[in-house]
């Protein structure tokens, strides 16, 4: 489904990406480790077109999509979760929303899929979004944002989801609702790249994992082997 | 009594061209966080094309012997604004966006070049003699108010803005498009993200905040010449308004707009040696007490 292929990024003049390479196959949860600063957001945001890339390429889905603008990538069914959230503070829930069902159900009318609503599928992983329809987003909490973030991602009726910390900042008991959440998108069909720090939690919930540090992949493989992996432990510890 | 009612009407008529001015540039900076320095000789230019278009206009069918009549007149004064809003479409991929990535100064440069340009090709297209509808007031009359007669068009001016105040809030948060273009302004990344083409968005606002100042200039000239350096002129009084009623909030614009109005139209019958000074008082008093103005966001 999606290839990045020894792909290589600047931001300004830092050299932050040096020949990264990974894939995410059909149905599958796909988790990017490593510490701060390894180059984790920058290998989402390089897949997303925020950042472009000097080398290498991107394939989604047999197109390559290296020089598209980033919302001709979403328009292709790339779902979208920053780090900080990105939900618009001076909308609604519901505006926020509004934004990802207006292009998803574009998309859905193009793949002919007339019975599968944008809206029921976010509706069904985060259903407590429902409550929060009518408050601004500059008025939820962190946890409430992340929810509303992945929410609105599902509403564009993505193929592949892109998360970017989607555990960061959560208490334990929030963190096992995301986890549900995660495993509950995959059920619809819908593949994950996660970018985390927690490499425990990644391993709970990624088919395969890929350690990043200082802009390489240093490992690739199931999620038990590498917790066990010196080079792994000792990269992400710093 | 008549005389204050008579005071109240001129202010809130010129309140309604300034607010379509401010408005604008507002718009403009909400969306775009762009500080529009040409947009006070979009507003000329508006007025003079809606001007001369009129003019012509009249003289073409008075020597086919038809009169144009006042709806006929007054259905070719929006013409200016769409112009403008053409211009705009045309201003903003070419000549601004180019300059996003670099330090803001850029687009003040390029727009503040821009106001010298426009200020050049209006003399140059349409010379340097005042331009004005004024055909469009003679056939409107008066109204007598009390005892005192008041030009009709004015009420139409008046009734424009109430109505342009009433559809822009409407448009900006009632609407497909508003809800899009609030999205842009407040994180253009994510937006993006959301599948939206920000460059269309971007192009759009523009124009549509270019049409607003074009719409302020075609509203005056039945009332009031098109001339040179009308455009710096509304331009100052403009900012005025966005500091007082806070850049980028279209609340503000129309409370902005009706302070300044009412201080110019009090400022000529009581204090008028000093009518400006008091103006950028007020605008100083409200920097000091809210930086971002009464309805500006930090």
């Amino acid at each position: 489904m999606l290839e990045v292929k020894a792909i290589d990024t600047y931001r300004g003049s830092a050299h932050i990406l040096n020949g990264v390479s990974l894939e995410v196959g059909s149905e599958e949860v796909v988790c990017l480790v490593g510490r701060n600063g390894a180059g984790k957001t920058t290998t989402i945001e390089s897949i997303m077109g925020f950042l472009p890339v000097s080398g290498g390429d991107i394939v989604f889905n047999g197109e390559s999509i290296a020089r598209l603008p980033p919302h001709e990538r979403a328009r292709r069914g790339i779902g979208f979760s920053p780090e900080d959230c990105g939900v618009f503070p001076e909308l609604s829930v519901d505006e926020n929303l509004m934004i990802g069902r207006w292009l998803g159900e574009e998309i859905v009318r193009k793949r002919g899929e007339l019975r599968r609503d944008p809206q029921d599928q976010a509706f069904a992983v985060f259903p407590e979004v429902r409550s929060l329809l009518a408050r601004q987003g500059l008025h939820l909490s962190g946890g409430q944002r992340k929810m509303v973030a992945v929410a609105r991602a599902m509403m564009l009726s993505p193929t592949l989801l892109l998360l970017d910390e989607a555990f960061e900042g959560l208490a334990p008991v929030v963190v096992n609702r995301f986890t549900e959440a995660v495993l509950k998108i995959k059920t619809l069909g819908v593949s994950i790249l996660m970018a985390e720090s927690h490499v425990a939690a990644a391993a709970r919930i990624g088919d395969r994992l890929y350690a990043i540090d200082r802009g390489e992949i240093i490992f690739h493989g199931p999620p038990q082997a590498a917790l066990s992996d010196e080079r792994v432990v000792r990269a992400l510890r710093g | 009594m008549e005389i204050l009612i008579v005071q109240i009407l001129n202010s809130i008529f010129q309140a309604a061209s300034l607010f379509l001015l401010a408005a604008g540039l507002s718009l403009i900076y909400g969306v775009m966080r762009i500080v529009n320095l040409a947009h006070g000789n979009f507003y000329a230019f508006g007025a003079y094309v809606s001007a001369w278009t009129v003019g012509a206009a009249v003289a073409l069918a008075a020597s086919r012997g038809i009169n144009l009549g006042v709806a006929g007149q007054l259905v070719l004064l929006p013409l200016g604004a769409l112009a403008v809003a053409a211009l705009g479409a045309i201003v903003e991929p070419t000549l601004l966006r180019p300059l996003y990535r670099r330090p803001e100064e850029y687009i003040l440069l390029i727009t503040f070049g821009l106001l010298m340009v426009l200020e050049d090709v209006i003399r140059l297209v349409f010379g340097g003699t005042p331009l004005t509808a004024g055909s469009i007031m003679d056939a409107m009359g008066s109204i007598p108010i009390g005892g005192l007669l008041y030009p009709a068009y004015n009420l139409v001016v008046v009734g424009v803005g109430v109505v342009a105040a009433i559809g822009l809030w409407l448009f900006v948060y009632r609407t497909r498009f508003g809800v899009i273009l609030r999205a842009t302004s407040q994180d253009r990344r994510m937006a993006a993200a959301l599948g939206l083409n920000v460059g269309r968005v971007y192009i759009q606002a523009f124009a549509i905040g270019c049409f607003l100042a074009g719409l302020g200039g075609a509203v005056v000239v039945p009332a009031q010449a098109a001339v040179l350096g009308m455009g710096v002129d509304a331009l100052v009084q403009a900012f005025v308004v966005i500091v007082i009623g806070g850049l980028g909030s279209l609340e503000g614009a129309l409370v902005g707009a009706l302070i300044v109005s009412a201080v110019r139209t009090a400022g000529v019958q009581f204090f008028a040696e000093i009518e400006l000074a008091v103006l950028y008082l007020i605008a100083v008093a409200v920097l000091l007490w809210r930086p971002t103005g009464l309805f500006g966001r930090a």
